[in-house]
């Protein structure tokens, strides 16, 4: 019963490259990203650690269930969104290493991701503030937004790895790109590419796709009555988050690399995860101002669905 | 002729639909029902008629000497109609027993009148 | 003796009906007591069936007062069940026997109960013996016997608003569809001369003539009334809506699935017409706009019944794509769907008639802040949301992940574009109806409890005994997906794909062979996407840790602080420093920005949902006559 795989499992879900480096890595990004934003605005900005720090110190602090809220459901959604994101990474290749390999990863991907953001409207719901219920219907259009031109590229990817079987699996597309080279020198995969750094801002939540959590006009919008150990959970989240999505573009579309060496790889895949980070979340972040959400819909359901769309009939065509 | 019996059915078939589908009289609609059913009715007679053919009663003696002529009428359809006359009897007179309370509660018969659950 | 059970099963609550209208009008107990009796009897002689049809896969046959077929032609009336046929008699015993448990508790402030349980178990009976029947025209008595009992159950409050109004349009729709299915079957009858389907299969197998596919167009369609696919799909929204919700349960978990098991009955078994593509473009099609439709519908209700019935609507959409693909990996994920629509359904109706019980009422308007009055309900809701959503690991995830992934492989493997747009449709659908239950649990459950509603109690035990059952079967089909799809998903698609079994045991053996039949195939499915048990360890150590952090956390700097009841402060809603005022954010307040991109398509749709039983019925032959047109058309 209790064999060695048991304990690699274990070892797999809790440490690498699961909960633990998972979070790790996804608050160095956020500090990255808060340190190299603030250089873009001439500010010096925080220490890269920044994020930890936060963190801790928030895991430290009382945490308050308002009165109007649900008890149970108010503590134990982040709980849940971080459970389901901490086990994400255990089925994104990091280059040549996947912890478990199954058939259909994109979808329990797509899936536990989502699991993600329903922890933080279910959370933001049962705190009763109305400021909350605003908050959680923009994230949930802001979901509905995104998740199409993410599916698209979900299928534009698979359909060019698998050609005329069915490939969801990530691994055989981390396969395919390390004999045909990485998806993203494939012109027909560019648009897709475009399209999904696009999708990661959204799903992380950051500017200008921000519209649910704008502290400026709804205060935080499902987080308004969080604090303490919850409200860093929550925060942890989001950085998880970031690190499953940029790990995410790394290995569908830069999946071709290949060091042989299993840290040097881990370190390139973290290297590329950074970059992307840098791009799509930092600069976007730096040059845009928040949408309004009807736009951010309509953003997403016309030019970002249309550039994974033309990635997708290009595919179909074998191109 | 048989190939009367078939267009007849088909006519009143058609008939019924448009009935239910235009009118907006809804005892006419209930009567668009019934008129549907007959004419499903008269199809399944149809298939098991033989023009010439005799009832079919005889007793297994008959059918083995050869003295009943092999050529009857199917009893099957007419079975089959008879249990769809009663079906249709039966949800004619409850489609006009709901009429008739929806009458009391709404006072009027009319489709137009008669949609508070829609969107 | 097992071949007994079947009809002794269906005879037995027919013959209960009776005796509750006779003995059981006055006292309570009795009714109950027969009504239970009745139902249970039932339950257990269906699953008794369970080793041998599942596991052993051997079909049961019985001929109504023993008129076996004589040379060749079957004339008596003939009972065959299959582990097709099984499959649904056990969603239809299970849904109707925790719907009668729930129903003693939740329809106890009601008068005529026993006109209610004489009809409840008519239309228990009906339903199981149409999934069970071998004969096509007793299907068909059957199927109007449910429309006629499904009618009467839909007006029973038939002072409540829209009651009436519901189970006239019900009645209307309902018998014009049955009356397609009735001319089908004459269609069918008058070209092989036979009812029995294992026989009509044997003789349809030589290819179908322009007559049959004319039959077979009538019955799709009139099967497609019974489940409502789009665009017949209106009087159920309706019906769904007022019914008591005991009832409305059977609807979703029984009464729609009868008419999907009807549709893969014919086109899988009867016609053999599966692998034709144009019948597959025909059903995929209906089936992603029967989902679409619905979810979309679903999005802008202010009613949580009706809500939960264009889900229903949108569901089987899921289930009619499925089999549509003709594949045994598409079969056994819409059978899986089929279950577990079943259950979660079941168990949404289930939490929305509660919801009625305690408050009095449903609009999504009125309520709110029911978490803190009914924590069951709340949790049970919670869990039944989460599964049709398609959440890991609940059970609606692992069936909605064959069903893409059938739908993806019909796709890559016939180079048809239109599959891919059905699976983005799919998974688009999925997003909204997590959209949709996220409405229904801030307007209903979360937010600020309203002053009407502060004296509101959990309702009583029984009606909990039946959504915990539910809520603890959506778990355990997700995580033990395998453990279904042994013995219950893959002998039922195996069934629906091995022909020559069903015909041989009906007709004697030989009988296929002799006419030629031959299986489509009949390989069964094995599948593996994820392994929940890690998930759900994982999942128990962190709770684990989180639950022992707050309660030993008591004394250290980071505890959990609960209100009491000296209102401090700090426990208050922020409201900009105003002073704390009741404001709830209701379901029609939410997702603004996708109802502003999309109102030119409300627009139509509000205009085809228009209440007016006259533009219900055109929709109802306009889709027919496409149907047939299509199955006339394009059919070899």
């Amino acid at each position: 019963m209790f064999t060695t795989q048991t304990l690699w499992n274990f070892f797999y879900v809790l440490i690498f490259p699961g909960a633990l480096f998972t979070a790790v890595v996804g608050l160095f990004l956020a500090g990255i990203d808060r340190k190299v934003i603030a250089h873009m605005q001439h500010r010096i900005g925080p220490p890269i650690r920044q994020p930890m720090y936060d963190f801790f110190k928030l895991m430290g602090k009382e945490t308050i269930v308002p009165a109007r809220a649900n008890k149970i459901v108010f503590l134990g959604a982040p709980v849940v969104g971080f459970i389901s994101l901490a086990v994400i990474m255990l089925f994104i290749p990091i280059m040549g290493f996947t912890a478990f390999s199954g058939n259909a990863d994109l979808i329990v991907i797509l899936y536990l991701i989502t699991i993600g953001g329903v922890a933080l409207i279910v959370g933001g719901s049962s705190s009763g503030s109305p400021y909350a219920g605003i908050g959680i219907s923009r994230e949930m259009v802001t979901m509905m937004s995104y998740e199409l031109p993410f599916v698209l590229v979900l299928l534009a990817v698979a359909r060019k790895v698998g050609g005329d079987s069915l490939v969801f699996s990530m691994e055989a597309i981390a396969e395919w790109q390390a004999v045909n080279g990485s998806l993203a020198f494939h012109w027909s995969m560019i648009p897709a590419a475009l399209a999904m750094l696009l999708v990661i801002p959204a799903e992380v939540g950051m500017q200008p796709f921000d519209v649910a959590e704008a502290e400026t006009e709804i205060c935080e919008g499902p987080l308004i009555e969080y604090s303490g150990a919850a409200l860093g959970m929550f925060k942890l989240n989001t950085a998880m988050k970031m690190a499953i999505m940029t790990g995410l573009f790394t290995s569908l579309f830069f999946g071709g690399f290949r060091t042989g060496m299993m840290w040097s790889d881990v370190a390139l895949f973290v290297i590329i995860c950074m970059v992307v980070t840098l791009v799509c979340i930092t600069t976007i972040h730096a040059v845009t101002a928040r949408l309004k959400i009807e736009h951010l819909f309509k953003f997403f359901w016309t030019f970002v669905s249309g550039l994974a769309l033309a990635s997708l009939i290009l595919a179909w065509m074998g191109l | 002729m048989i190939l009367v019996n078939y267009v007849a059915s088909i006519i009143l078939i058609v008939l019924g639909l448009y009935t239910v589908c235009t009118k907006k009289n809804l005892i006419k609609i209930v009567l668009g029902l019934g008129i549907i059913d007959y004419g499903v009715n008269m199809l399944i007679v149809s298939f098991g008629f033989n023009e010439g053919g005799t009832a079919p009663i005889y007793q297994m003696s008959d059918l083995l000497n050869g003295v009943a002529p092999h050529f009857f009428v199917d009893p099957v359809p007419q079975a089959l109609t008879l249990t769809s006359i009663v079906i249709g009897a039966c949800v004619d007179a409850m489609a006009l027993s709901l009429v008739i309370m929806i009458h009391r509660k709404y006072k009027s018969v009319n489709a137009d009148d008669v949609r508070r659950l829609r969107g | 003796m097992m071949q007994h059970y079947p009809v002794l099963a269906v005879m037995l609550l027919f013959l209960a009906a009776f005796l509750v209208e006779i003995f059981g009008s006055k006292i309570a107990a009795i009714r109950n007591l027969i009504t239970f009796a009745a139902s249970t009897t039932a339950l257990v002689l269906i699953y008794a069936l369970i080793p041998a049809v599942m596991l052993r896969g051997e079909i049961i046959s019985y001929w109504m007062g023993n008129w076996a077929p004589v040379s060749g032609y079957a004339i008596g009336i003939g009972y065959e069940i299959d582990a097709l046929s099984l499959f649904f008699a056990l969603l239809v015993v299970t849904t109707f026997w925790l719907s009668g448990i729930y129903s003693f508790g939740y329809m106890k402030k009601d008068h005529h109960l026993g006109h209610y349980y004489t009809l409840y178990l008519m239309l228990s009976g009906s339903v199981l013996g149409l999934v069970m029947t071998g004969d096509i025209f007793n299907m068909f008595v059957m199927v109007e016997i449910m429309t006629f009992a499904s009618v009467a159950l839909t007006a029973f409050r038939n002072e409540s608003e829209g009651a009436l109004e519901a189970g006239f349009k019900y009645l209307v729709i309902g018998s014009v569809g049955s009356s397609f299915t009735l001319a089908g079957i004459a269609l069918l009858y008058g070209e092989c001369h036979t009812l029995n389907m294992a026989q009509l299969s044997a003789i349809l197998s030589g290819g179908l003539t322009k007559n049959s596919m004319m039959a077979m167009g009538l019955i799709i369609a009139g099967f497609g009334v019974k489940s409502y696919i789009v665009p017949f799909h209106t009087p159920a929204a309706d019906a769904y809506a007022v019914a008591p919700t005991s009832v409305s349960m059977i609807f979703s978990g029984m009464v729609n699935k009868a008419g999907v098991y009807g549709m893969i009955r014919m086109v899988y078994i009867v016609f053999r017409a599966m692998d034709q593509s144009s019948v597959q473009m025909l059903l995929a099609v209906f089936g992603a706009v029967t989902m679409f439709v619905g979810v979309t519908m679903a999005l802008t209700q202010h009613e949580f019944k009706r809500l939960l019935a264009f889900h229903s609507i949108s569901q089987i959409g899921y289930v009619i794509t499925a089999i549509s693909l003709g594949s045994a990996l598409g079969l056994t994920g819409g059978l899986f769907h089929a279950l577990n629509h079943t259950l979660f359904k079941g168990l949404l109706f289930l939490a929305a008639g509660a919801v009625l019980y305690a408050t009095g009422t449903t609009n999504l308007d009125k309520l709110g802040g029911l978490s803190k009055r009914m924590p069951h309900t709340t949790i049970c809701f919670l869990v039944g949301a989460a599964a049709i959503s398609g959440l890991p690991p609940f059970n609606g995830f692992a069936s909605k992940w064959i069903v893409y992934q059938a739908v993806y492989t019909n796709a890559v493997e016939s180079g048809n574009f239109l599959y891919v747009i059905i699976t983005v449709t799919a998974l688009i659908v999925s997003v909204m109806t997590l959209a949709s239950f996220v409405k229904v649990t801030q307007a209903v459950f979360f937010g600020q409890l309203r002053e009407e509603h502060k004296e509101v109690k959990e309702v009583p035990a029984i009606m909990l005994v039946p959504m915990y059952i539910m809520a603890a079967l959506c778990i355990c089909g997700g995580v033990f997906y395998n453990v279904v799809n042994t013995y219950l998903l893959a002998p039922a698609s195996a069934a629906a794909l091995n022909v020559t079994n069903y015909i041989d045991k009906m007709m004697g053996e030989g009988y296929a062979d002799a006419a030629g039949v031959v299986n489509i195939l009949a390989k069964p499915v094995e599948f593996s996407f994820w392994n929940p048990i890690m998930w759900l360890v994982l999942f128990g150590v962190v709770m684990a840790a989180a639950v022992l952090v707050i309660v030993f956390g008591e004394n250290s700097r980071g505890k959990v602080l609960v209100p009491t009841e000296n209102a401090d402060p700090k426990y208050a809603t922020f409201f900009s420093g105003e002073e704390e005022m009741f404001s709830q954010v209701g379901g029609s307040d939410l997702f603004w920005g996708f109802k502003k991109n999309w109102q030119g398509y409300y627009k139509v749709m509000q205009g085809l949902h228009s209440g007016i039983v006259t533009d219900y019925t055109t929709m109802t032959v306009v889709a027919t006559a496409i149907i047939v047109l299509c199955c006339f058309v394009f059919m070899r």
